[in-house]
């Protein structure tokens, strides 16, 4: 009993940590909104909402409509085949963490890669799809791989793939907003507000820099709600298959192996693997806020204190 | 004018008060018909395995002729396992069929002809696979019932369960399965 309040306690700990984070986010956006106002509306906020929700709106709900079968064919992915063993047992491991999370049964594709690695997409848990490398399902035992399985069935569960699309979203609407802001001042000049004295130039000066600023902070945050959803997804597979210890040696082989081929595909699906694809394994062992993932060495720590 | 308004924040304060009780009445209908289907999910894979015994008689029949006592300890736990009829006689009898299996298991390695037997193999996986499944819809089945019991025991949800004359449900005790290592005699 007492194990089990550990890991609900790191989960809580997390979706407290993203609520932060989100936050954040939010604010960030209300302020290019206002920079956007001082710059080019003379301060007018709700002219420059009119303008700017509509873009979030739009980018927002382009993103939203997640393409699986793109995600899918950009990383050569199959459907796996219950008469192969290897993979037959893949489908059994993803069956046991459905019946676990109460989760609708994903579908299953296998990735052809030397590499282990593991993604879950689809826009919520009715429309899931998990996919392992053969890599994977080649070099992992059945406890390291149900591991690996229950955190990815865990980012289903907890609406990763939701929340990490609308955060791009967001993120790509900020720049957006930001680049229209500066082409828009390159072509008409801030010059709406003249005359107003001292005060309004700092303000303008303020605004511009927050514009420049902006994009690079979404960026930033953006991966910081990544790091943490990743940790969520550990603690809460942790939970769901009661044991962190299988997870925590799938994520040391992770570390351990070492093949230089380039994966396909576009970097955007990053935060979906399990371990970041697109980064050599010496840096996955450490991390940087510019990491969709947390350090390697860090994950395995924390699940082998639970 | 005064009386207007008091009227109005009423109206308000009732609405607002038959929302919540309105998603609190929900959510504990939902939680409940979770855990009866997390419980019919346990049966269905206890009956899957039961389902799988008679294939893997078949199989190991020929090859383990002379492991008499090993194959009916099988079969009798999974005729007890058909017969349960309370809960506590389906965990018991479930545990004894685990118990005889592993049995089973053990004697195998000892026949390399019946280890390289493709359909041993699969019914091997297929146990396995069906096991770990009944062992996790009975996690299921208890996290279910955490999260259920502690709406209807936390305030406010024990008012609302209190209404709707909801009581707190079980969880199942499952004895731990016999962990000693069988001895197989050469």
């Amino acid at each position: 009993m007492e194990k089990k309040l550990i890991v609900e306690d790191q989960i809580q700990k997390n979706k407290r940590k993203t609520i932060v984070i989100c936050g954040l986010m939010a604010l960030l956006f209300i302020g290019i909104v206002f920079s956007v106002g001082f710059i080019l509306f003379s301060g007018n906020i709700y002219i420059s909402l009119a303008f700017a929700l509509p873009v979030a709106v739009g980018y927002v709900a382009i993103t939203y409509s997640i393409s699986v079968p793109a995600i899918l064919s950009a990383a050569k992915a199959r459907p796996a085949n219950p008469q192969n063993r290897e993979e037959k047992l893949l489908i059994h491991r993803v069956e046991e963490m459905s019946i676990a999370s109460g989760l609708p049964m994903p579908k299953v594709y296998v990735q052809e890669s030397p590499y282990i690695n593991a993604f879950a997409t689809g826009k919520d848990p009715e429309h899931s799809v998990v996919c392992a490398t053969t890599g994977a399902i080649r070099k992992l035992n059945q406890e390291e791989l149900g591991g690996v399985i229950a955190h990815e069935m865990s980012h289903i569960k907890n609406y990763d793939i939701r929340l990490m699309t609308v955060t791009i979203a967001v993120v790509g609407a900020i720049s957006l907003i930001a680049e229209i802001l500066f082409w828009s001042m390159f072509w008409g000049g801030a010059g709406h507000s003249r005359g107003k004295g001292e005060g309004q130039v700092i303000l303008i000066a303020i605004a511009i820099i927050f514009a420049i600023l902006a994009p690079i902070f979404a960026r930033l945050t953006y991966l910081a709600i990544s790091r943490r959803r990743e940790y969520l997804a550990d603690s809460t597979g942790a939970y769901l298959s009661r044991n962190p210890e299988g997870l925590a040696k799938a994520l040391e082989k992770i570390r351990d192996d070492h093949i230089k081929e380039k994966p396909k595909g576009s970097k955007t699906v990053a935060p979906l693997y399990i371990s970041n694809p697109f980064k050599s394994q010496a840096a996955a062992g450490k991390g940087s806020i510019w990491s969709t993932h947390p350090p390697l060495d860090e994950r395995i720590k924390r699940l082998r204190s639970m | 004018m005064l009386l207007w308004i008091g009227l109005i924040l009423l109206v308000i304060i009732v609405v607002i008060l038959l929302l919540i009780f309105f998603g609190y009445y929900n959510r504990i209908i939902r939680l409940e018909n979770r855990i009866d289907n997390s419980w019919a999910q346990i049966d269905v894979q206890l009956k899957r395995r039961a389902d799988l015994i008679p294939n893997l008689m078949e199989t190991v029949k020929g090859y383990m002729t002379h492991e008499k006592e090993v194959l009916e300890n099988v079969t009798k736990a999974r005729s007890a396992l058909m017969s349960a009829k309370t809960p506590q006689e389906n965990v018991d009898a479930d545990n004894m069929l685990t118990g005889a299996l592993k049995s089973l298991f053990a004697v195998a390695e000892n026949y390399p002809d019946l280890k390289a037997n493709q359909n041993f193999l699969n019914l091997q996986d297929e146990l396995t696979n069906t096991e770990n499944k009944v062992s996790y819809a009975r996690q299921h089945y208890n996290d279910s019932v955490l999260v259920y019991n502690n709406i209807v025991e936390t305030i406010p949800g024990k008012w609302f369960a209190g209404m709707m004359n909801k009581k707190t449900r079980d969880m199942l005790q499952i004895p731990e399965a016999d962990r000693e290592v069988p001895k197989v005699k050469f």
